[in-house]
């Protein structure tokens, strides 16, 4: 057990629609194959706001759009793992569809 | 995701056919194929109202062992919703819920909760917990 366990990147999101509709929802359901805690901070708009990663209308709602970069923070047993699997997703732009 | 669709299906009931089919087109773009979703909207002569013989006939369409949760546009469709259970074989009854939830962000959330392939308890649960989920943060 390693409770206390914490991973984080910072990456920016090039998806012509941001973290919102299919991206939104990929990353909802991919954050919630993880025991962790994920949290998604919005670095590029002004007051950081932070949502549950598992909550598709909090991470819509923090209103990343294309360019924005963003904070991933997981707490948890597979901390590590989920950061490093979200962090693929934004790179590699939601499977690089062009569609919402 | 390698199992067939077998999830909660969502139903969309509204008074205007054009307002549920364009959530429906929102909530196909989020949920891209995984989730069953129908629409019961308009009344029976084609209007602005809601059927409860539609709503029973749409939650007939996507009937199964998961379940169906229902989304409705505004609090006067409750009642043809209800006269729409009452409809249905109770064995089909037993495993639909009403959402008491927005009908935009409620639906959505759903969606996205039962592509996880979660229970009809979670997706309902999913969809009124986006009542709390204010759009300004």
């Amino acid at each position: 057990m390693n409770e206390a366990a914490q991973a984080s990147a910072e990456l920016t999101v090039e998806h012509d629609h941001g973290l919102h509709l299919r991206p939104a929802a990929d990353f909802v359901r991919l954050a919630s194959r993880y025991r962790s805690e994920i949290r998604v901070t919005n670095l590029t708009r002004a007051g950081g706001r932070e949502a549950d990663g598992r909550s598709l209308l909090q991470v819509t709602a923090l209103g990343v759009n294309s360019g924005h970069r963003v904070r991933l923070t997981a707490r948890g047993e597979d901390a590590g793992e989920a950061v490093r699997a979200l962090s693929d997703l934004i790179r590699s732009n939601f499977g690089a569809g062009d569609h919402p | 995701m390698g199992r067939p669709p077998v999830s909660v299906g969502l139903l969309l009931v509204s008074h205007s056919a054009r307002l549920a089919e364009g959530l429906r087109e929102l909530v196909e773009q989020v949920v891209q194929g995984r989730v069953r979703i129908a629409v019961a909207a308009g009344s029976e002569d084609g209007g602005l109202g809601t059927s409860a013989v539609a709503i029973s006939a749409a939650v007939e369409s996507l009937a199964g062992p998961d379940g169906v949760l229902v989304l409705m546009d505004l609090g006067s469709a409750v009642l043809s919703a209800e006269t729409a259970l009452e409809l249905l074989d109770p064995a089909v009854r037993e495993r639909v819920r009403m959402a008491d939830a927005p009908f935009v962000e409620g639906a959505v959330a759903a969606a996205v909760e039962a592509s996880l392939d979660s229970g009809l308890d979670a997706v309902l649960a999913t969809a009124v917990a986006a009542r709390g989920q204010g759009k300004l943060g």
